[in-house]
């Protein structure tokens, strides 16, 4: 589904990624671990393509130099060179970190300026999925998303990111700033995201413990490369991932 | 009851005259300082249309506001385009192609108070005692009816909900497929038939002269500055304020003073509070 082969990403002179190698079968849910800046979000945003449009927007400023290396493979084909919007149009999606909905749109908008790309029949029925996929956004709908809470605005994001309809879906951060239990309902989604609508998922998150029972396979990155990787119960047998990324799993 | 009725009058002709600007804005963050220019070549080539070809007054007006959407269409292709994020490239290019417009028509001949456009009528209304031509009763529901179509339109339809997302975030609208170059270039070429939509009700009142070009691109400029840049609502307050405030100088004062009511309220605006009436609401970003 996807393959990043030696990514390398250079935000002036300082490495953000460094030969990043990383791989993703279709109908997986896979797992990116990583403490902050260790580059979870830079790899998101160049699978995206958003990277692209940074590097742009700062050369234009004259702002940092970002330079791009390596190879991302989506569906078998390179994808290195397209627009973010474009990548969205073959299906590859992403949830941003600190969501970024439209803040002066209600939640229903949200998820229609969502479902852009789709068509009438699929805004409709994703748009149900997504209502019975968190059903507190039903009593939500008419509401402006900048004035919910950070629970509800992961939900929003996710559901605005379904609407694309994604064949790969990245989630970057979903759990930043949640209490326990909202993670809990949060995480729930992504098994049925795959099995219901055969999406392919991606989840980068500082923190392993509440999203490695949801993950098929693994990657722990550190500064900018990976360092580990394995199924969920190699990580979970792993004794230093245990004291790094579990504490006190024990 | 004069002031309220032709004070209203004059803030809805404002809001014709500065939405175009607004609109651009809001959504691609590119200040379109040709906006005064599409403004009059809109008018004169109306004026063209129904005096040089013939045609009868609504296809002239029809195709002179098709006529200013392509040229803002061009406007962004070939020019703004480029030159996106470069806020001073913006706002010097679009200048010097408005210069180039109005000084171009100037050139062709265009000058003088000798050329207008036709009103729809010539009747007088009489509301609440006050006499209302019909041309500006029409400015009224013109106005009235933009306000609607453009509410109905940003929260309807697929392209309106993307120029909101774009306007909002426009990253994260990329993340969803949305195009920003082609938002932008929707946007820009919307902007300038707007520009065109406000000359073809506006002109009928007085005669098309270039002037009124450098004219209307600082109302549009005061308008959006004292509301917020960016912000539509913030438009709509901010037309009514200048647009009481401009009439009140003029039925109070003498009506040269008008300009010096709109550079006062730029002036003011930018030293007292920068972001305007109802400047994106930065309050809303960082919670979490």
């Amino acid at each position: 589904m996807l393959e990043v082969r030696e990514l390398l990403v250079f935000y002036e002179n300082m490495l953000a990624l460094n030969n990043l190698t990383l791989r993703c079968a279709e109908g997986q849910v896979v797992g990116v671990f990583g403490a902050n800046s260790a580059g979870k979000s830079t790899l998101m945003y160049a699978v995206s393509g958003i990277l692209l449009d940074i590097a742009y927007k700062e050369k234009v400023r004259g702002g940092e130099r970002i330079t791009q290396f390596g190879e991302i493979l989506y569906e078998g084909e390179p994808v290195g060179h397209l627009k973010a919007f474009q990548r969205a149009r073959r299906g590859l999606v992403l949830c941003p970190e600190r969501r970024r909905l439209f803040p002066e749109c209600t939640v229903i908008e949200n998820l229609k300026i969502g479902g852009y790309l789709a068509t009438r029949a699929q805004v409709r029925e994703t748009l149900e999925f997504v209502l019975e996929l968190f059903p507190r956004l039903q009593e939500l709908r008419r509401r402006q998303a900048g004035f919910l809470s950070g629970g509800e605005q992961q939900m929003v994001a996710i559901g605005r990111a379904l609407m694309a309809q994604p064949r790969l879906l990245l989630l970057d951060e979903p759990l930043l700033g949640l209490a326990p239990s909202i993670q809990h309902d949060v995480m729930q989604a992504v098994p049925k995201i795959r099995s219901e609508r055969g999406v392919t998922v991606i989840v980068a998150e500082q923190y392993a413990r509440p999203v490695l029972p949801y993950v098929d396979y693994a990657y722990i990155v550190e500064n900018g490369s990976t360092v580990l990787e394995g199924t969920r119960q190699e990580l979970l047998d792993n004794p230093d991932v245990r004291a790094a990324y579990l504490g006190g799993m024990g | 009851m004069d002031i309220v009725i032709y004070g209203f009058i004059q803030s809805v002709a404002l809001l014709l005259m500065a939405f175009g600007f607004s609109l651009v804005y809001g959504v691609s963050r590119l200040p379109n300082f040709a906006h005064g220019a599409l403004y009059v070549l809109t008018g004169f080539v109306a004026w063209a249309f129904v005096n040089r070809a013939g045609w009868p007054y609504p296809l002239a007006v029809v195709g002179a506001l098709a006529v200013a959407g392509l040229a803002g269409l061009l406007l962004y292709q070939f020019v703004l385009k480029r030159i996106r994020g470069m806020e001073m490239s913006e706002v010097i290019a679009s200048y010097a192609i408005g210069l180039a417009i109005l000084e171009g028509l100037r050139w062709w001949g265009f000058r003088g108070g000798t050329h207008a456009l036709p009103t729809v009528s010539d009747g007088v209304a009489f509301l609440f005692d006050v006499p209302v031509d019909h041309q500006r009763l029409l400015v009224v529901g013109v106005g009235a009816a933009l306000l609607v179509g453009i509410w109905a339109y940003t929260r309807f339809s697929k392209a309106g909900l993307a120029l909101r997302a774009i306007a909002q975030d426009e990253r994260a609208a990329m993340m969803l497929g949305i195009d920003s170059d082609r938002t932008g270039m929707l946007a820009v070429a919307l902007g300038s038939a707007l520009a065109g939509l406000a000359a073809v009700v506006i002109f009928p009142l007085g005669s098309i002269v270039i002037e009124e070009g450098y004219k209307v691109l600082i109302y549009a400029l005061a308008v959006c500055v004292v509301g917020g840049l960016g912000s539509w609502v913030g438009t709509v307050l901010a037309s009514f304020l200048l647009g009481f405030a401009q009439y009140v100088t003029v039925a109070y004062g003498k009506p040269h003073y008008q300009m010096v009511v709109m550079l006062l309220a730029i002036v003011v605006t930018l030293v007292v509070r920068p972001s305007g009436l109802f400047g994106r609401q930065k309050s809303l970003e960082e919670r979490v």
